[in-house]
């Protein structure tokens, strides 16, 4: 076995490695060079096709097709898109594999998954005008520079907004680069352009000079973590600066007469500049090493690295990760390295393996989790597992030890030595692992139809399956040309008792691809109601779509459906299909009361609701114009219900609005005062308040109005017009409908206590006691000891004198001795 | 206090930090400075969690109401904040953008925010009106809001006339919704029990949900895997219980007697504030600042002032949920309290350390001392009302009917109310009360309140006592409903027979110590809300039966024991077929036995304090949930430290409001 340090390379005082992944990667005959080439993110697949810029051998009519080639890493090909849609002027990709196209008509195409269909769009902002120059991606979203060196941003492609950035000022662009969102302060992309001598930062707001003197800059380039700048200045100098351009951090000087092809980072930590087949790598404060290769070679940036790809080779470059140069770099003591070597002294029966690991001893823990975190950096299978059997062997000698790690680092390994296979060809880093997550790992698998071996990974590290089968069954819809009864069968009994399948994704892509009955068969699976709707209106099942909307609960989707619906039918049979079912009736009326009233009136004639029908009208009665237009609204309101007995109180009501309007119509003429607007009882009130106290008799007979109301009415007018003398009139008067207590009690309220006490004697009903209670009220004890004393309540004037003064003290005092008196 | 404990099974702090940061992140996501165009209901909503300071922090320039139609051009980038599931607000933002995008010179960036998702139907809209492509759309999942730690409201405006009046169930999917949320969250609620037509479409809704969701969890890429493994039931919460709002309208259309219900009653209150004119507060120092009145340019008029009601307050937490007779001996004491604190600070022979710590407390006392006297000027106001001869009268009225006795003894006194003009929303509570209690007025007497009604108040209002007999508040009696005819069936009843039930369930306290109370009843002085007796036939079985059926001196100590057993609705099957609408009572169990016993060893095994979760579908008044506090704090006092309340709701309803959503409110000529 190679030692893992064999393609270790120093670059100042760190150690980068060159890690050969795949070897015969293309086809020898085809020649790179003459190809752009642009990998995924996290190793994902490549996309080649053929540079237009560059001269080629004919080779006849077959090559003269421009597909655009999409290979693993390790050079299977996983898809080819023919292409005749215009010059390609980008190529890239998002973080979940999706492959976009960007012509320079400012066409985008966007492919999903490697498989589907692709879905368009336009960047507009006169992309088509001026024609786009490049574009740079992120992980989700995209930035095209334009001729006009206008900036146009998409930020994400479910559904893409392109959104034109602050404007740049003209002149050549030397080079750019994008700062993605994540990485920036405003969270809002940034675009670097480097513009004569100096870089302008441009981002949706404004567009800020940096004032740099040493341009133009041939190439730029933003590390992954967005924190720091690579610039290759005019002098052949490669600068390392902070992304605030505040600080530089480092310089060097490539001394190669012919500017490079290429500048990228790799990993956080170091530069790679690139020629056809010489790189150089540039670590902190300059230093360098060189790198070279037989033929002409493409860089494949990614998070944590960097991948050459050759016509042969496939090499990942990267700084060694911490835990193994702790246990592998040579000389080291490190307790993770001895208990390697105690591994391997154990291996030869050495009692010297002891020894070791009584060395380190006290350090054992953490040399077992830094040889589990080695492990989990090799991309040899046997180095692997040394370092899982040292740390294994460490384990069995701590008294306690936490194994959690030790465990997943066993299942990832297992894992990444899976898809690195050269038949899936996803040479994934463990630290692309993690952050790519086993979830998105899984869609990538499955982007690749590797659908047996998804499978088993899901099983192994319990992740949902779900997906898979869908996603088989979706392409097995596409695919299979066997009739649709026997495709439908097949699915479902593949699916049957499988958790969480969604059926409708199924029936999505049949009906995408043309086959309707089976979409509507296969939709009959599907368990959630609302998911159904959208595609049961796109096959032209609006009733069912209907039904299983309410079944959903989801008024929103009901209510979607039954625009549609409203929109697609006539209106009869529209009023007939929500007839049956009261909730789409309900929304119907509910939407309709703002926005429809036309509409609302139909429903109610078609579905015989008469009084909402003649309250409708009676609403717009209400909000009509003059007098005559809501007299007439009304008398068709009353002539709705005037054919049905049920409804004559209603219709008593309607007339009697009509006559109230005519009546108050009059005494406007009249009174030139308002009266349109009040009630029966308010227009007899407002009268009297007037002094017509005629009208108002007349309301009342007209209206019917009892006597016990309009008498409150009366009292309550005349109180709040102050009219004491008709008051003072009415408590000659023999019978009140209400008794007179309301008369003293609206009085007193109005604070006439003068004219309130007039009606005390007349509330014959009362007790002594509440009588008494009244003139004390008033103020007017005298009055209340005369009560008293003609009940010849002794106790009552006792209290009274208590609460009497002056003269009034006097004439109770009489009046106790008048009782006694009497007695 | 209980709702601070409460709040540990469900953390409320939880959902409000969320909801904020949701909205910030939302804000933030559009560069630069901004106007905020937002629904005025929705304002105030997010004044519950976030103060207008902070959103200018994150750029919000200025702040316009929807409805004004005043937004300006000012800013570059134009915000919506509004709720998707309305139609009618819908097309009002499609065509402000419109028509900011054909009047303005500068290119504008929309953003539209729908709370709490982006719908349909609003896609449609703004597609038809061309906007669609125009705005970055975003959603903020908005839906419980805490107003309290121990109140979850959905604060869901139009939802009573939704539900009653209009027939439409979008609040109870968006009810299904938030408690899929909490379930997921907290699992799976292990029993839901419910009473009406509605909590049972909603339980229903629940379930199939839940069925949903493992299809939804799977097919979601953003998910992550473990949420797809299905719920598993809750060991922190007990019980669901959902009162359907139709179940029991009595209760809302009852004046309420707590301090918090009789402000409502006179003042209105909302999403935690009221407005009252700034005389009655006098020369109170304003206690609160006015987050949302700033710069916004709708400000409230000079002689309204808000006035914070809600926990943060040191004094009201105390006197919110007491009878108001008792409102005057508490004020009393607090005032009491506060001046000898203050005769302290005059004694001489203090030491240094004594005045630190009194320095110390000035600020809260000083506060304490504000709200004292907001509260004292508050009082005096009320009571201004509840002395008027209308109040006193409305109040013999109902009680009278909630007693039992026939509405009929009454109806004299309800004419003459009629007849002195007193306010519509009085008089119609009055009425529907009677209707509601008396499933029906006899049909003659019917037709005599209708026409004198419309004699006093106008013949606009036909459409009023339309939509009231479509609520089913103000309906004539008929012969085959109720207890006039009772082969009616069990499970379609459509009416409650209120004199069994009132029976059963002790409706009725007869002696209440306001001061010191030992019955709900106390909130309503004498009515104990049904909707609250449901709740404690779960909750409380064993009181509710000893109230109903005092045991003999002899038999006390045995009884308790044998009746407080049993769960769910047992031993109360019997009143709840009286009473209409249908009866939930569902059982979930995990899918996964394994996973929930795993869950359960996760959470340990000690007994933490189990909770129930009340959930109104409808709208809640504050009196019932002064009355379930009252629940509460017995039940944890209950069984050695045994369970806590949680109140969720649709929003906070008072009878005015109820009876507001039928009432017409233009008349002829306007």
């Amino acid at each position: 076995m190679s030692k893992p340090t064999a393609d270790w390379e120093r670059v100042g005082d760190r150690f980068y490695r060159k890690t050969q992944l795949y070897t015969s990667v293309f086809d020898p005959e085809l020649e790179l060079e003459n190809y752009v080439v642009t990998g995924a993110p996290y190793s994902g697949a490549v996309a080649l096709y053929r540079d237009e810029g560059k001269i080629y051998a004919y080779r006849g009519s077959q090559a003269a097709k421009p597909t655009i080639d999409i290979h693993s890493c390790a050079g299977k090909l996983i898809r080819q898109i023919s292409w005749d849609n215009g010059r390609i002027k980008a190529l890239g990709w998002s973080d979940d594999e999706r492959l976009l196209v960007v012509t320079d008509d400012g066409t985008v195409r966007s492919y999903a998954d490697l498989q589907s269909d692709f879905t368009p769009f336009n960047l507009g902002h006169g992309a088509e005008e001026h024609g786009v120059q490049a574009c740079k991606f992120w992980s989700t979203g995209f930035v095209a520079l334009l001729g006009n060196n206008s900036i146009v941003a998409v930020t994400r492609y479910d559904e893409p907004r392109p959104q034109i950035l602050a404007s740049a000022p003209g002149g050549e662009v030397m080079s750019w680069t994008v700062i993605p969102p994540e990485h920036t302060s405003s969270r809002s992309v940034e675009v670097l352009l480097a513009i004569a001598k100096t870089v302008y930062v441009v981002d949706a707001a404004e567009c800020e000079d940096r004032g740099l003197e040493a341009g133009p800059f041939r190439h730029i380039s933003v590390s992954p973590n967005g924190k720091f700048i690579a610039l290759y200045t005019e002098d052949s100098k490669v600068w390392v600066i902070t992304s605030d351009f505040q600080d530089r951090l480092s310089e060097y000087e490539s001394k190669v007469k012919t500017p490079p092809k290429d500048l990228q980072w790799c990993g956080n930590n170091a530069v790679v500049l690139a020629w056809e087949d010489e790189l150089h790598l540039i670590g902190p404060n300059g230093a360098a090493s060189k790198f070279y290769y037989d033929s002409f070679m493409h860089l494949l940036p990614d998070v944590d690295g960097i991948r050459v790809l050759t016509g042969d080779v496939c090499d990942f470059l990267q700084k060694v990760p911490d835990p193994t140069e702790e246990v592998f770099r040579l000389g080291s003591t490190s307790p993770a390295s001895v208990l390697l070597d105690a591994l391997q002294q154990l291996e030869k029966k050495s009692p010297k393996a002891d020894d070791d690991i009584q060395l380190i001893k006290a350090n054992l823990d953490e040399a077992v989790d830094v040889c589990v975190r080695a492990a989990g950096q090799e991309y040899s299978i046997h180095w692997q597992k040394q370092l899982l059997k040292a740390a294994s062997f460490g384990k069995s000698v701590l008294d306690l030890y936490n194994s959690d790690d030790f465990v997943d680092m066993t299942e990832a390994l297992r894992v990444l030595n899976a898809v690195r296979f050269y038949q899936i060809g996803l040479p994934l880093s463990y630290d692309q692992y993690i952050r790519l997550t086993p979830e998105r790992l899984m869609q990538r698998l499955i982007n690749r139809q590797e659908y047996l071996l998804a499978l088993k990974v899901s099983e192994y590290l319990h992740l949902p399956v779900d997906r898979i089968y869908v996603h088989w069954a979706r392409q097995k819809v596409r695919s299979s040309s066997t009739d649709e009864d026997s495709i439908c069968q097949e699915i479902v009994r593949k699916l049957d008792g499988k958790r969480g399948i969604s059926f409708e994704e199924i029936a999505r892509a049949a009906f995408d691809e043309g086959r309707g009955t089976l979409a509507t068969e296969l939709l009959e699976h599907e368990p959630r109601a609302g998911k159904q709707v959208p595609l049961l209106l796109s096959v032209g099942e609006e009733s069912i779509a209907l039904d299983k909307a309410i079944e959903s609960g989801d008024t929103d989707l009901v209510f979607y459906v039954l625009l549609h619906l409203k929109k697609k039918i006539p209106l009869s049979s529209f009023f007939r299909t929500i007839n049956s079912r009261p909730v789409a009736t309900a929304i119907v009326e509910s939407s309709a009361i703002d926005q429809d009233r036309e509409l609302l009136k139909d429903l109610y004639y078609q579905d015989d609701r008469r009084v909402d029908g003649s309250n409708l009208l009676l609403s717009e009665a209400l909000s009509a114009p003059d007098i005559t237009a809501a007299t007439d609204k009304l008398k068709m309101a009353a002539k709705l219900l005037r054919d049905s007995k049920e409804f004559a109180p209603q219709v008593a009501a309607l007339e009697d609005a009509q006559r109230l309007l005519r009546f108050q119509e009059a005494f406007e003429r009249d009174l030139t005062e308002r009266f349109v607007g009040l009630s029966v009882n308010e227009t007899m009130s407002k009268s009297i308040k007037m002094g017509n106290m005629k009208r108002a008799q007349k309301v009342q007979t007209e209206f019917k109005v009892p006597d016990k109301t309009y008498w409150w009415v009366r009292l309550r007018a005349l109180v709040s017009r102050r009219d004491w003398r008709e008051l003072e009139e009415m408590s000659k008067g023999r019978k009140s409908p209400i008794g007179w207590e309301p008369f003293f009690n609206e009085i007193l309220g109005a604070g006439n206590t003068k004219i309130a006490s007039l009606y005390i004697p007349k509330c014959t009903t009362l007790t002594v006691g509440e009588r008494i209670e009244m003139s004390l009220k008033c103020g007017m004890v005298a009055k209340a000891g005369e009560e008293a004393l003609k009940a010849k309540d002794r106790g009552a004037l006792e209290e009274l004198r208590k609460q009497a003064s002056g003269n009034a003290q006097l004439d109770i005092d009489r009046m106790i001795a008048q009782l006694q008196k009497g007695r | 206090m209980a709702a601070r404990q409460a709040s540990q099974a469900i953390n409320t702090q939880d959902i409000t930090d969320k909801s904020r940061r949701d909205l910030l992140q939302l804000l933030e996501a559009v560069r630069g400075k901004k106007n905020l165009v937002i629904e005025r209901s929705l304002a105030s909503i997010i004044g519950l969690f976030v103060k207008f300071s902070t959103l200018q922090e994150y750029g919000v320039d200025k702040l316009f109401f929807l409805e004004n139609h005043n937004v300006d051009s000012s800013q570059r980038n134009i915000v919506f904040l509004v709720q998707g599931e309305n139609a009618k607000i819908v097309r009002t933002v499609a065509e402000q953008i419109r028509l900011v995008r054909s009047e303005s010179k500068i290119d504008h960036d929309f953003t539209v925010i729908w709370v709490p998702r982006r719908t349909l139907v609003s896609n449609l809209i703004l597609e038809e009106h061309g906007v669609l492509g125009e705005a970055n759309i975003a959603e903020l999942a908005l839906q419980f809001v805490p107003l309290e730690p121990d109140v979850l409201s959905l604060e869901l405006e139009d939802c009573f006339s939704d539900l009653i009046l209009r027939k439409d169930p979008t609040p109870i999917f968006a009810s299904a919704r938030a408690l899929m949320l909490l379930q997921k969250q907290y699992g799976l609620f292990p029993r839901i029990l419910g009473k009406g037509d509605n909590a049972k479409k909603l339980a229903d809704l629940l379930q199939r949900m839940r069925n949903e969701e493992d299809v939804n969890a799977s097919s979601d890429p953003t998910n992550t895997y473990l949420t797809s493994f299905g719920l598993t039931p809750s060991a922190t919460i007990e019980n669901l219980i959902i009162i359907d709002r139709e179940v029991d309208f009595p209760t809302v259309l009852a004046t309420q007697l707590t301090y918090e219900g009789l402000l409502d009653e006179v003042f209105g209150v909302s999403h935690n504030q009221t407005e009252v004119d700034s005389s009655i507060l006098g020369g109170a120092p304003a206690p609160q600042p006015q987050p949302q009145s700033g710069s916004s340019p709708a400000p409230t008029t000079a002689t309204k002032r808000k006035v914070q009601l809600d926990s943060s307050d040191k004094l009201y937490p105390e006197i919110r949920d007491a009878n108001f007779a008792t409102i005057g001996p508490l004020l009393n004491r607090t005032a009491k309290r506060l001046q000898s604190d203050q005769q302290n600070i005059h004694k001489t022979d203090q030491s240094l350390s004594d005045l630190k710590s009194f320095v110390s407390k000035l600020p809260s006392h000083q506060a304490e001392q504000a709200s004292l006297k907001t509260h004292t000027s508050l009082a005096e106001e009320i009571t201004k009302f509840t002395k008027s001869d209308p109040f006193r009268r409305t109040l013999e009225i109902e009680q009278t009917l909630l007693l039992g006795s026939d509405g009929s003894t009454t109806h004299e006194s309800l004419d003459e109310l009629l007849a002195r003009a007193t306010p519509l929303p009085t008089v119609l509570r009055l009425l529907c009360l009677e209707s509601c209690l008396g499933n029906g007025l006899r049909a003659r007497e019917w037709e005599h309140f209708k026409r004198v009604l419309l004699q006093a108040y106008g013949y606009q209002h036909l459409t009023t006592l339309a939509n009231l007999e479509k609520m089913g508040l103000f309906v004539p009696r008929e012969a085959n409903r109720g207890y006039l005819n009772p082969i009616a069936g069990s499970a379609g009843q459509t009416a409650t027979e209120w004199t069994s039930v009132r029976a059963r369930l002790q409706l009725w306290v007869e002696e209440v110590e306001e001061a010191d109370p030992k019955d709900v009843a106390y909130v309503f002085s004498g009515y104990a809300p049904l909707s609250v007796r449901l709740v404690q036939a779960v909750l409380q079985k064993g009181y509710l039966q000893n109230l109903v059926n005092p045991p003999r001196a002899g038999a006390a100590a045995a009884a308790p024991a044998a009746n407080g057993n049993g769960s769910g609705w047992k031993g109360f099957e019997d009143v709840l077929a009286r009473i209409k609408g249908a009866t939930v009572d569902v059982v979930q169990k995990g899918n996964d036995a394994d996973a929930s016993q795993a869950r359960k060893t996760l959470r340990g095994n000690k007994e933490g304090p189990k909770m129930s979760l009340v959930f109104f579908l409808g709208g809640v008044t504050f009196a019932e949930i002064a009355a379930l506090r009252f629940v509460g704090k017995q039940l944890e006092v209950a069984d050695g430290g045994g369970r806590k309340l949680v109140i969720a709701t649709t929003g906070v309803i008072s009878g005015g409001r109820a009876v507001g959503v039928a009432i017409e409110k233009e008349e002829f000529g306007s």
